[in-house]
């Protein structure tokens, strides 16, 4: 598969660091990072379908919803206990995952985008009207069991969430159904023509994006402990994943993560000088620069600034 | 009956001004410009902040609103779409991510609160039984003659004709001796002031907020979708379509449910039909 | 004996056009044939039926008698047909290893997974095709017409077809680079792998097929040795008609 040490170091590194992390920093940054985890689970999910196919998601807020959603009715509705509702929750996210599959079969490009957008404000006018004995309306649901006590073992537990997710789809995209993915994403035509099923290798990817998120969508709902439809099926929602991953670098697993956490630390840090909805202002100015004048992300940044750091260094 | 026929008459028609400067965009230059729904917006706060809180004229309110559009349209198009030259999924991202800038900017300006916009033309008249405000009748007859004020311009000027030539073949025309981007920045332009019109009157027919700029976007899409690659006379009939549809749901279901057959009909007629249910036409 | 290929009364209509109109032509295993024809006459037409890009109208297509007409492009690759394209089109992000690793790829996903890429056959795909060690981690965009169309037929010889269709394997290319493709086809011939080839380039064109046909608007003109289609009087008209 290609691993090398280096590979061991790097992630033996980023997981012993962040398991370390709650000795060293204060609560209100733990929850930053939880967010943040969460955030880079929703990104690598949209990351495995959109950036390496080139089926771009807008869509993916209505995964998610419907992750959440499963587990959070099954649980405070009919007293399912979590063990089962979240894995119960993650096979309905892969099944609507199969729902937006469909449209994919036949268009891509701008209209997939369109396609998936409709999916999520359909989803957001559907949940506020039907059985809003079960979903809760326009309200939403509050006093969803909550699976951790405190900042810290929040912490751990999205940590750990986010790191396997992170560390699987890593390994999993560096064998030839990464490639394979990813040739999709440059030239679906000649895939087909390289005697490869688009179909199945698309449905793959659906299925695999819509596990993660379903994954996330519940583990998230399940830390928060409420959830509102206007909060999950949103613009700002969809636009915050959708820059962690492209600021990051798609088609990269660390890209994503890099990018959720950038994301995540550079809204708070905004928070004292911009209170409000008034940082998105900023945010989004930055995201547009970079993404128009830096479209493959921060990591082919790094990486560009390194190989150049390196070759000062030798000349 | 009657009341459903009327309802639906005069919203499609202000749907059809809405759809409308998107189709324009979207015909030339083969884009979706998803920042559309934003020009509504800027172009509704715009009329509120001349109108309501510096008490000038309506009429200036609207000018300033409509110019405040074509701006916006020609920057766009200069500042991003040709620096992405012809990438579609980029362009629509990136203006996915203009729009929340936009939104943010709007509540970094006017706050999060909405704000009630006074009606453009005040008063109530009653035609068969139901009452009909003057101002979305106004709304209705404005936007049939900015229509048809755009039908005649497309068919009769030189410029339209420009734009009917880069429409069908934007290669062609260009060897013909038209140049694709000044009819591109013409295009972006009034595409920014329909928007920014339509946005006028779907405030005062709503209301105005930060977060105004979804639905509108969204029935544009519709629009855009169902009726193929954009027709004026296209984006006319499916404009009725959903208008229609929408009164009809919101007198027999449920109001809530206003927008769900809108977005039933945009996935039934992509997944189906990808070439919208009225295939390709000339502009 | 079973045609390698063997397609029957093929139609294709375009609307008002006839792309191909009833078109018949067989080919032996381990013949290679020239597809000729001027501008517009259809030829990459046929070529797409043959893949199942494009459906005729009607007609059969038989590979080693199985009918393969209702396949999907990526089925009849599987069943030992494959083409290259007149416009090569790389994978533009991927080293040209890569690019090959994608045709050598089983239609199996958990294979995909679990398995790893044959490098060594990555290699040696790469190296017949005149490509050198140091080429395997280039990318497409550095690489001139002449490679691409190399890395093209590394590609399809990748899905290890056993009938192989070319389109116009030659433009673009520099006299060096037409020898060396034809040097590669030549030694496949050898090999035994059958072949239909369309090319503009007839002096290249000659020495590496058996037997051509010459069709013009979709309509066969001519079969015969080359020589014989090309002394045809409705193939010389059809040329400088063509021109």
């Amino acid at each position: 598969m290609g691993l090398r040490w280096f590979h061991y170091v790097l992630w033996g590194g980023l997981i012993s660091g962040m398991f370390l992390l709650p000795q060293v920093v204060s609560n209100g940054t733990l929850r930053t990072m939880i967010f943040a985890n969460y955030l880079a689970i929703f990104a690598i999910s949209w990351d495995v379908l959109s950036g390496r196919t080139g089926y771009v998601s807008f869509g993916h807020p209505f995964l998610i919803g419907i992750g959440a959603y499963t587990t959070a009715i099954l649980t405070k509705r009919f007293d399912v206990p979590v063990e089962i509702s979240i894995p119960v929750a993650v096979v309905v996210t892969m099944i609507a995952g199969l729902l937006v599959l469909l449209p994919a079969l036949r268009i891509r490009g701008s209209y997939f985008a369109l396609v998936t957008l409709a999916f999520m404000e359909l989803l957001y006018q559907l949940v506020q009207v039907i059985r809003p004995d079960l979903t809760g309306g326009t309200r939403g649901m509050s006093g969803i069991q909550t699976l951790t006590r405190g900042a810290a073992n929040g912490y751990y537990l999205s940590t750990a969430l986010m790191l396997s997710v992170a560390v699987s789809m890593w390994l999993l995209m560096k064998t030839r159904i990464g490639t394979a993915l990813a040739a999709i994403g440059m030239n679906e035509e000649s895939v087909r023509g390289s005697g490869l099923s688009t179909t199945r290798l698309k449905a793959f990817a659906f299925l695999t994006s819509a596990l993660i998120a379903g994954l996330g969508g519940a583990f998230y709902v399940h830390y928060l402990g409420s959830l509102a439809p206007r909060a999950l099926f949103d613009i700002n929602f969809l636009f915050t994943i959708i820059v962690a991953a492209l600021l990051g670098g798609t088609s990269t697993i660390i890209g994503p993560m890099i990018g959720a956490f950038f994301m995540t630390f550079l809204l708070e840090y905004l928070r004292p000088v911009l209170p409000g909805a008034e940082r998105y202002f900023v945010y989004g100015a930055i995201a547009l620069l970079l993404y128009m004048y830096q479209p493959k992300g921060l990591v082919e940044l790094a990486q560009r600034g390194f190989q150049r750091l390196r070759k000062g260094g030798l000349a | 009956m009657l009341q459903i026929l009327i309802q639906g008459l005069l919203l499609s028609g202000l749907y059809a001004l809405i759809a409308m400067g998107f189709t324009l965009i979207f015909s030339i230059g083969r884009v979706l410009n998803l920042a559309y729904g934003a020009y509504l917006m800027v172009g509704g706060y715009m009329y509120f902040w001349v109108s309501q809180t510096l008490g000038m004229p309506k009429l200036m309110g609207v000018a300033v609103a409509a110019l405040l559009g074509v701006l916006m349209g020609v920057l766009k198009y200069r500042l991003i779409v040709k620096t992405l030259k012809g990438d579609h999924v980029a362009v629509e991202i990136s203006t996915l991510i203009l729009a929340v800038v936009i939104q943010a900017g709007i509540v970094l300006v006017f706050g999060d609160s909405s704000k009630i916009l006074l009606p453009i033309v005040p008063g109530v008249i009653n035609v068969a039984g139901a009452s009909v405000t003057y101002n979305i009748l106004i709304a209705t007859l404005i936007s049939w003659a900015i229509l048809l004020g755009l039908y005649a311009f497309v068919r009769l000027t030189h410029t339209g004709r420009a734009m009917q030539a880069v429409s069908m073949d934007a290669k062609g025309a260009a060897i013909s001796g038209i140049d694709p981007d000044r009819i591109n920045l013409i295009t972006w332009g009034i595409s920014g002031a329909l928007g920014a019109l339509g946005g006028v009157f779907f405030a005062s027919y709503t209301q105005l907020s930060p977060s105004m700029w979804v639905a509108p976007l969204i029935i544009s899409v519709a629009v855009v979708i169902v009726g193929g690659i954009g027709s004026i006379i296209g984006t006319l009939v499916v404009a009725h379509i959903v208008g229609f549809l929408e009164v009809i749901v919101v007198a027999t279901l449920a109001p809530e449910l206003r927008g769900v057959f809108t977005m039933l009909l945009i996935i039934g007629v992509l997944v189906t039909r990808p070439q919208g249910l009225f295939g390709r036409e000339e502009l | 004996m079973t045609a390698a290929l063997q397609v029957s009364g093929l139609v294709k209509r375009f609307g008002g056009l006839v792309a191909t109109n009833d078109l018949s032509f067989s080919l032996q295993e381990g013949e290679s044939l020239g597809l000729i024809g001027p501008n517009g006459a259809g030829k990459t037409t046929v070529f797409s039926q043959i893949m199942g890009e494009l459906r005729q109208n009607s007609g059969t297509i038989e590979l080693f008698g199985q009918e393969i007409s209702g396949l999907s492009t990526p089925q009849r690759i599987r069943a030992g047909v494959s083409r290259t394209y007149q416009i090569p089109r790389p994978f533009g992000d991927m080293s040209v290893a890569e690019n090959i690793r994608v045709g050598l790829m089983p239609d199996d996903i958990w294979r995909m997974i679990v398995s790893r890429p044959d490098t060594d056959r990555e290699k040696e795909l790469a190296l017949s095709v005149g490509f050198s060690e140091t080429d395997l981690g280039r990318s497409p965009a550095e690489l001139a017409m002449g490679d691409l169309r190399k890395l093209e037929m590394a590609r399809t010889m990748a899905t290890a077809p056993r009938v192989m269709l070319l389109d116009e394997v030659f433009a673009g290319l520099t006299v060096g680079e037409i020898a060396q493709i034809s040097d590669l086809i030549q030694s496949m011939r050898k090999d035994g792998m059958t072949f239909l080839i369309v090319s503009h380039d007839l002096p290249a064109l000659e020495p590496l097929i058996d037997r051509a046909i010459a069709i013009e608007r979709g309509t066969m003109i001519a079969e015969g040795s080359f020589s014989d289609v090309m002394n045809d009087t409705a193939v010389q008209a059809s040329y400088l008609g063509g021109v």
